[in-house]
């Protein structure tokens, strides 16, 4: 089982898809996950305080806005954690912590030069495309080794 | 209980860098609560596409979609906040074409701002207070007329003013500069009674604003504590005479600036900030000190000057103090350099929190620093417009303070 | 500040989305009550929330894969169900994360097309999907367009 990085890191689709074929997706959610279970100070929704934009100067510069900075805070940590990573480059539906577009340009930046496998989808808009994209993640998956048969 | 007042929030950003908290607990400390206009993802997609700005980021997408969802009032709310992060391009361009829009085609009430995770409750607080005056006040800021024996305080963070007014008449005042709040607060009460020859307790309503409202509203027992924007509009509008219609106030403070558009003497839009000294009356106070001159005779002296002669950028206190030492030790004449100092505080003004507000004339400029003619005339100059200065202007505050207290007097009775 | 102290700590939940033309949210539910009686179970509009310990909801999630394979799908998330500071009715609106799943659950048939292939292979083409963005109009073919349409009409 290897650990696999999600660009939407909020997508239903790809978190399922890794996980079914036997590894594990990091996105977003694990990053929430842990701030929401984690005690401190309160700061709601997202246990998000103004520390972690601070954090965040580990990716990203201080004249970086801080939401980007936030945002990296979360999964920065997770792309460093990642052995390989999927990503769908039409997401342009997707908020949150999806929700800033220099963000996820930092993102994809970051994934692409880690030199680690990525493989590169769009969504599937058609039952032939969906047989594709189905199909291309379980060999990309199936190269890294450890997943499920 | 009254139901809180309703803040739709506008925003990408606030939620990661950690101080949605800090929004919330401002709006529910003036007693608002914010909220999340509710649109289907089908909607979003529409909306977004016919308001016909092409930007990346998705949550700046669900913004506008939003944003017209209020305006064509398929969502209610009473009244709109809009954050995006500070340094963010693509977050500036919305805020500030969805301020516009909403201004534009709609009378909610419309706060903008550009937090960073430094940002705080205390920070958001004057314009949660303002935001909501405008939405559930409207009754109140109605008033054109002072009645009976009002006081009016206003506790700045340089100067506190207190006005005595009498059947829509001010009749005693006081200025002293602040020092300690409250003892500066007493001590400029006291000038003005005794100007107005009237005893604390034949005051029947009192009214506080300025930085240090809370502290002196509560000595006074004030039947009103307000923050300046709303109470300066309404001084603004009653002492230029301008009740109807629109006009815009600029403010020029010790610490901050304030610029409001006004329609029947309530506030529109407002914007408030200035990120440095540089643009406030602090940094013309250091050119006369500079100067060996009163703050009294800088704007006179300025008045006789050419500001172009005196390369001067008051963007950073700092820097400003090193042009203004520089010009004196190169020579510089000093009406030259009084003069640049007025041009770079306006100029300031003018780029940073002008383009925030649509300015309607009239435009009326209120406050200390608009005694100081150097400064008046350098920002009618870049507005191309004769500025009007209302008599009493800087005590603005004071008197909106004092004509909005006359609206509790019946309710004493 | 106020101190925070999480409730749930060392849970995690899961979403479950049920696209399925045999069976519903309330089908699965009953089942998933039948086989872990000991997990918190949310019924939602769109499937299930479940919460328990790490390997509970793993073993949950597997027999409920189980029951429609292609057509059940399923994604972690941050917050326990319910949790008010995320729950539409506090907010006013949808959680940022909703208008998201609502795009990809518009697609999501072609992926259980994509399943349904995966698991029973028909034999058909399987095109490659490792591209990035669809490729641009062949500049070749794009030419022809222009002929073809100035020929109808010169």
């Amino acid at each position: 089982m290897v650990k696999v990085f999600i660009y939407p890191t909020t997508s239903l689709i790809l978190s399922d898809l890794v996980k079914r074929f036997g590894h594990e997706p990091l996105g977003s959610a694990l990053g929430i996950r842990e701030r929401i279970q984690t005690a401190g100070f309160e700061s709601p929704p997202l246990q998000i305080t103004p520390e972690e934009p601070k954090k965040g100067l580990h990716w990203a510069a201080v004249e970086v806005p801080s939401g980007v900075r936030g945002r990296m805070a979360i999964m920065g940590p997770q792309i460093d954690a990642a052995d390989a990573a999927i990503i769908i480059n039409d997401a342009d539906l997707a908020f949150g912590c999806m929700g800033c577009a220099r963000t996820n340009e930092l993102l994809i930046y970051l994934l692409r030069t880690k030199g680690m496998p990525v493989l590169n989808l769009i969504y599937p808009t058609t039952e032939e495309e969906g047989i594709a994209f189905v199909a291309a993640i379980r060999k990309f998956l199936g190269s890294l080794g450890g997943g499920a048969p | 209980m009254t139901a809180p007042v309703r803040i739709a929030q506008l925003s990408c950003g606030p939620e990661y860098s950690g101080i949605q908290k800090e929004i919330n607990d401002a709006a529910a400390a003036v007693g608002a609560e914010i909220f999340y206009p509710e649109i289907s993802l089908k909607e979003m997609q529409r909306d977004y596409g016919a308001f016909g700005l092409d930007i990346r980021s998705p949550d700046l997408k669900l913004a506008i979609a939003r944003a017209k969802a209020l305006v064509e009032g398929r969502i209610e709310t009473d009244g709109v906040f809009i954050a995006t992060c500070f340094r963010c391009a693509e977050g500036a361009i919305v805020r500030n074409e969805l301020r516009r829009y909403i201004v534009e085609k709609s009378t909610l009430p419309v706060v903008s701002y550009s937090f960073t995770e430094r940002t705080t409750a205390g920070t958001l607080l004057t314009r949660m207070e303002a935001l909501t005056t405008i939405a559930r006040r409207r009754a109140l800021l109605a008033r054109e007329v002072q009645e009976g024996l009002t006081l009016g305080v206003d506790s700045g963070s340089s100067t506190t003013k207190a006005v005595v007014m009498r059947d829509n008449r001010i009749i005693g005042k006081g200025w002293v500069p602040t020092t300690e709040v409250a003892k500066s607060a007493e001590e400029a009460i006291g000038n003005a009674l005794s100007e107005a020859g009237v005893k604390r307790d034949e005051i029947q309503a009192a009214g506080a604003t300025g930085y240090g409202r809370h502290l002196v509203g509560s000595r006074i027992k004030a039947d009103l504590i307000q923050e300046e924007l709303t109470v300066n509009s309404k001084g603004a509008v009653y002492l230029a005479d301008h009740q109807k219609g629109p006009c815009t106030v600029i403010d020029i403070g010790g610490m901050d600036n304030k610029a409001i558009t006004v329609y029947d003497g309530i506030p529109g839009t407002f914007t408030m900030g200035g990120i440095c000294a540089g643009a406030s009356g602090r940094f013309l106070e250091m050119t006369a000190k500079r100067l060996g001159v009163e703050i009294t005779e800088l704007g006179p002296l300025a008045m006789k000057g050419i500001s172009r002669n005196v390369p001067m950028n008051s963007y950073c206190i700092v820097f400003g103090t090193q042009s203004l030492v520089n010009a004196l030790s190169g020579g510089s004449a000093p009406e030259d350099v009084a003069a640049a100092a007025c041009h770079s505080v306006a100029e300031q003004v003018f780029e940073q929190q002008l383009q925030e507000v649509e300015i309607k004339e009239p435009v009326i400029m209120v406050g200390g620093t608009s005694l100081i003619e150097g400064l008046v005339h350098a920002m009618g100059l870049l507005l191309q417009t004769k500025i009007v200065v209302p008599p009493n202007s800087q005590y603005i505050g004071a008197v909106g303070s004092a004509l909005l207290a006359s609206g509790f007097i019946r309710e004493k009775r | 500040m106020k101190r925070y102290i999480p409730a749930y700590a060392g849970t995690v939940t899961v979403y479950i989305f049920i696209e399925s033309t045999d069976l519903t949210p309330e089908d699965i539910a009953v089942r998933t009550y039948e086989i872990a009686p000991r997990a918190m179970v949310k019924e939602t509009c769109f499937g299930l929330q479940v919460t328990g310990k790490p390997e509970e909801v793993d073993g949950i999630v597997a027999k409920i894969r189980a029951f429609d394979p292609a057509h059940i799908f399923v994604k972690d998330r941050g917050f326990p169900p319910g949790d008010p500071r995320r729950c539409r009715a506090n907010l006013g609106g949808a959680r940022p994360g909703f208008h998201g799943h609502e795009f990809e659950l518009s697609l999501i048939g072609n992926v259980s097309r994509g399943l349904e292939e995966d698991l029973h292979p028909t034999g058909v083409a399987v095109p490659d999907a490792t591209h990035g963005r669809r490729p641009p109009l062949p500049v070749e073919r794009l030419k022809e367009i222009i002929e073809e349409e100035e020929s109808a009409h010169g």
